[in-house]
């Protein structure tokens, strides 16, 4: 029984191994350089295939990206250089982080409004003005009460 | 007056919220402005995929309106615009190919440039051959200098070889008359 369970285990650990093996490998030669390609990757969109990052991604073009980052990585160029070479071919639309101006500032914008409007309605029904007594309205109703018993 | 704009913000909201969404479901999230627009042809220097002695470089789209049509035999949608370019090619209209192909992948070995063009040829026999010329862009590095995403996609460039549209997918005669047509008759005016 520990036999099986052990050969169980090591077949997934030889699985796993080959699916590495047929993903690209890029060497690097500092860690700083490798951590900042696997962030780069993550945070730049396929342009392909939209809801996925070209880290996600098996279109041609996101293999393409990745390889000119990995490039421009080993040529020592910062994160904000790598990602200005890509919007300069892509537009704003590679990077996930839209960049604020005047048409995009409504994101911000329009739940601050949201929530401006949802305080001033909560406030202004709190404020409802005291139900003023009408003298002649309760004289009436007592007298029904009365008629009732 | 509390009524009123009790059931009639409401939908003011709703109505505004459909009219976004129903314009969603006709808009193409491909489409995206090119960053290129109204900038000249970023530079290269890239050979002819039928004689790859000869190299072009920018200097060929000054002095003439140009179709530069991004294209590769792999491609299914291309395959279906080419016949379409081919009657564009018969009205005088100047057009440029740039080939790239799927198979080269530049870190792992190379497909011979011989088994290529045997394709390309191949293929242009069968559909009828719209373009002046191939650009081969061997590793892909003008393709993504253009920001294109795909094939296929076509550039209209003008007379001083400044990119003036930039369409991602295919042309057919609908696409012509409602994007290019009139853009194209200005170019060549110019």
């Amino acid at each position: 029984m520990m036999h099986f369970k052990a050969l169980i285990l090591l077949s997934f650990a030889l699985f796993s191994a080959s699916t590495f093996a047929s993903e690209e490998t890029y060497q690097f030669e500092t860690d700083a350089q490798s951590a900042l390609f696997f962030e780069l990757t993550k945070e730049l969109r396929c342009p392909m295939c939209q809801n996925q990052n070209i880290a996600d991604s098996d279109a041609m073009i996101a293999a393409d990206l990745r390889r000119k980052v990995y490039q421009l990585v080993n040529e020592g160029q910062s994160r904000e250089e790598i990602i200005d070479y890509m919007k300069q071919r892509y537009g704003d639309f590679v990077y996930y982080q839209p960049p604020v101006n005047a048409t995009t500032i409504w994101l911000w914008l329009l739940p601050l409004i949201f929530v401006f409007i949802g305080i001033v309605l909560v406030i202004r029904s709190r404020q409802q003005k005291p139900v003023t007594q009408d003298n002649a309205k309760l004289e009436a109703a007592d007298k029904l009460l009365e008629e009732d018993k | 007056m509390r009524k009123i704009s009790f059931f009639v913000l409401p939908l003011i909201l709703f109505v505004g919220l459909a009219i976004f969404l129903f314009q969603g479901l006709f808009s193409d999230p491909r489409e995206h402005e090119s960053t290129l627009l109204n900038k000249p042809v970023p530079s290269f220097v890239l050979p002819d995929l039928m004689n790859t002695d000869l190299t072009y470089t920018t200097e060929v789209f000054v002095g003439k309106v140009t179709l530069l049509n991004v294209w590769g035999v792999w491609c299914v949608t291309c395959a279906v615009e080419i016949p379409f370019l081919e009657q564009l090619k018969n009205e005088g209209k100047h057009i440029v190919g740039l080939y790239y192909d799927q198979d080269i992948d530049p870190d792992f070995g190379i497909k011979t440039v011989e088994r290529v063009q045997q394709e390309v040829e191949q293929k242009l026999g069968q559909l009828g051959n719209p373009y002046a010329y191939n650009i081969f862009d061997v590793k892909r590095d003008l393709s993504l200098d253009l920001g294109v995403t795909g094939a296929p996609e076509t550039f209209l460039i003008d007379k001083q070889g400044k990119v003036r549209l930039h369409h991602i997918g295919d042309i057919n005669p609908r696409v012509w008359q409602n994007k290019f047509a009139s853009v194209y008759q200005e170019l060549i005016a110019e």
